[in-house]
């Protein structure tokens, strides 16, 4: 759904109508459990953050003012909420600390093609996925937001409190560890 | 020319770079083979990124399929409903049949004294007898159990079956727990004879309109029935729940009695603890300790060997208390042939309601005191009290906030639905005793029956809390509902509660839709959890 549906859609959920916050929930439900299941270590924490992101929607859409797409709008609570709950639970440490740090941007000049440029199999896929669970959390990430929720570096910034520059080099990072252990696992 | 980093490039492909910058970076690349397959790279991988995440497998979503939408209501839900009340219809005759209702009366949760009574009883009852009792059992079955335990757990490994959700956990401790009931030896008939030369080597669970046990029970004997009597020998303990209960031969251990009526003409070991409409210790009985008891009347022509307290509205005793007699009541009439051992202390209301005849020994003091009902505004013990009350309930808010955020943040919230929460409760609050009940004489066993009267009891307590949550939410309506503002929206709501409890009438007519409402959210939020994990 998109356009003018969802637009009359999001004002009537937010003019409480109920039917309307049900239907955004079975919309959305997937797309918000995907961003909060590769964002979280748990399934349980994943169901949680859920429940909690629609839950909550009743009174928060009342602030979402049309400015970027809804859905868009919708997976920055969810990633907010993830990484309240991160950062509740690992009390600031890695993704908050080294920010602080103020970390130069990595640069590094490798021309080697990627391992992961070539089309992949399910199971390659789901070996890409099974890498990215594997990463440490402040590459993890940012990475997932970028690639699923498709958060602008901007954003992700904004959301884990960093500077623009330090989430390329995050993100950049996480590639390059990704590639690292999908190579190990490819010989 | 100097190559860009694979950072910057990467970035490029991202839409990251500064207009300026991805300029001069086009520019590069029109020259630059080596940055251009670089480029190519770098977007294949984002392509492969995006596809890989976005496919999310299918069992992944399995949990996330069955999520139900909080703000509607099925057409499941109807049916299960339906389905509930099609049962209830079946059972409930049934259950009038043995006309059990009336000596499960004390049960009535509405009543402040049954609450508190009850969990007093169950309490003790674990700390003495029951504690061991179970234990007993659980040895009695450890092979099977320990049997059932490796096979479950390879099961639930092979299967791939996480025990991460906290239903899964709870269903899994409760059977766990649940397996000693059925060590017991278990009689379920219209009449249940135990013949005079039978011997029970087992504890014995009894149900039927009549149980009689005319021989010996060598455990305990568990007793739910219209008439209970023993006129044989138990050689543990008595719990029974009856219309009338008569104990003319022996009980070795305690006895637990919630009935409607127990006669003891014969003779007890130890003690005798129980909730009941009228006691009559006739002068054939004798108990061999002490008797702690609150009913409607009480009768003592036998003895008792120790000390006796009643909290009774009649009080009647010709017979024998071996120690103190500590009664707290209407009435008070100890007659003639009345021998107290100790000192009698009895609280009453009226000082002309009792009466000491000039033959009653009392070998200690006597204390007869006026209960007189005071304001309890002016007392300073009172605020104390209230404030305790009012800590205890933040510590368990903010315990249940730190342990189960997610689950005690939508029971809060879901006591805003208002008539379902208040109709789902009133069915959970009436319900549940009749199925605790029902359990404990069909089903899975005694002490399973227990451990959810413990639950129904712990979700009344916490009723309030959910309540008070939603109440103090709705009130400061806090722009970033965090911890600290939820636990303040959590001790306004409860203050406001608590001011209205006071208001005669209209408070305990607001306690009581609280508990409704309070209980039908926490069970419809359960509701919600259960399903999700059975569907997995």
């Amino acid at each position: 759904m998109d356009g003018p549906d969802l637009d009359s859609l999001v004002q009537r959920a937010q003019a409480h109508d109920a039917g309307a916050l049900g239907d955004i929930y079975r919309l959305y439900v997937r797309r918000v459990f995907g961003l909060c299941r590769y964002m979280l270590e748990s399934r349980e924490g994943a169901e949680d953050v859920t429940s909690e992101v629609f839950l909550k929607l009743q009174r928060s859409i009342e602030s979402y003012d049309g400015s970027i797409p809804f859905p868009k709008w919708l997976l920055r609570v969810a990633a907010n909420q993830c990484i309240d709950g991160l950062r509740r639970r690992k009390r600031a440490s890695q993704v908050i600390v080294e920010a602080e740090e103020g970390i130069a941007v990595v640069e590094t000049a490798s021309p080697e093609p990627s391992p992961l440029g070539a089309i992949l199999s399910t199971e390659e896929r789901a070996q890409v996925r099974d890498a990215i669970a594997r990463l440490p959390e402040n590459y993890r990430v940012p990475l997932v937001l970028r690639y699923y929720g498709e958060l602008s570096y901007d954003e992700i910034a904004q959301q884990m409190g960093l500077k623009k520059n330090y989430v390329a080099a995050l993100i950049f990072r996480a590639k390059q560890d990704l590639r690292r252990k999908l190579s190990h696992r490819s010989q | 020319m100097e190559c860009y980093s694979e950072q910057k490039v990467s970035m490029f492909v991202d839409g990251e770079l500064e207009v300026e910058e991805s300029q001069h970076l086009r520019d590069h690349l029109a020259a630059c083979s080596h940055c251009r397959r670089l480029l190519d790279a770098l977007r294949a991988e984002n392509r492969v990124l995006s596809e890989s995440l976005q496919e999310l497998p299918e069992h992944e979503f399995s949990l996330v399929g069955p999520f139900r939408s909080p703000w509607s209501i099925g057409w499941a839900d109807v049916a299960v409903m339906a389905l509930v009340l099609t049962i209830g219809s079946i059972v409930a005759p049934w259950i009038d049949h043995l006309s059990i209702p009336e000596a499960l009366q004390w049960l009535n949760p509405m009543s402040l004294s049954g609450r508190t009574n009850l969990f007093f009883n169950l309490s003790y009852y674990f700390a003495h007898g029951g504690a061991a009792m179970l234990s007993d059992y659980a040895a009695f079955v450890g092979g099977l159990l320990l049997f059932l335990l490796l096979g479950g757990g390879v099961l639930l490994l092979g299967r791939r079956w996480r025990l991460q959700q906290p239903g899964l956990r709870m269903l899994t401790v409760l059977l766990v727990f649940s397996l000693p009931g059925f060590a017991l030896e278990r009689r379920h008939s219209e009449i249940v004879t135990v013949a005079a030369r039978e011997t029970i080597d087992d504890t014995l669970l009894a149900t039927g309109n009549i149980v009689r046990v005319e021989g010996v029970v060598n455990g305990d004997l568990l007793a739910f029935g219209g008439t209970v009597e023993v006129r044989g020998t138990v050689k543990g303990d008595l719990v029974s729940f009856a219309k009338r209960t008569v104990v003319s031969g022996t009980v070795e251990g305690n006895i637990y009695d919630f009935s409607n009526s127990l006669d003891l003409d014969g003779q007890l070991g130890h003690s005798l603890y129980g909730l009941m409409q009228s006691l009559d210790v006739n002068d054939r009985g004798r108990v061999g300790e002490g008797v702690v008891v609150a009913a409607g009347d009480i009768s003592l022509e036998g003895e008792v060997v120790r000390s006796a307290t009643f909290y009774a509205g009649n009080t009647d005793v010709s017979g024998t208390v071996g120690r103190e007699l500590t009664m707290a009541g209407d009435n008070l009439i100890l007659t003639n042939t009345a021998r107290v051992g100790g000192n009698l202390s009895a609280r009453v209301r009226q000082l002309k309601n009792v009466h000491i005849a000039d033959g009653a020994t009392i070998t200690g003091s006597r204390d007869i005191q006026l209960r007189v009902k005071e304001n309890h505004f002016t007392r300073p013990k009172f605020y104390f009290y209230q404030a305790v009350w009012l800590a205890a309930a933040m510590l368990v808010g903010w315990l249940g906030l730190i342990l189960f955020p997610g689950f005690f943040q939508a029971s809060a919230h879901a006591v805003g639905s208002g008539w379902r929460s208040f109709g789902f409760g009133l069915g959970v609050l009436a319900g549940v005793p009749v199925a605790a009940f029902l359990i404990a004489i069909t089903l899975v066993g005694f002490p399973v029956s227990l451990m959810l009267f413990a639950f129904y009891l712990t979700a009344i307590y916490l009723a309030k809390i959910w309540v008070g949550a939603f109440l103090g939410q709705k009130l400061l309506k806090p722009t970033e509902a965090n911890k600290s503002d939820w636990l303040l929206g959590l001790l306004v709501g409860l203050l406001i509660l608590t001011v209205i409890g006071f208001i005669p009438y209209l408070g305990g007519l607001v306690g009581f839709v609280v508990v409704c409402v309070g209980l039908g959210a926490f069970s419809w939020q359960l509701y919600r959890v259960s399903r999700r994990v059975i569907t997995t």
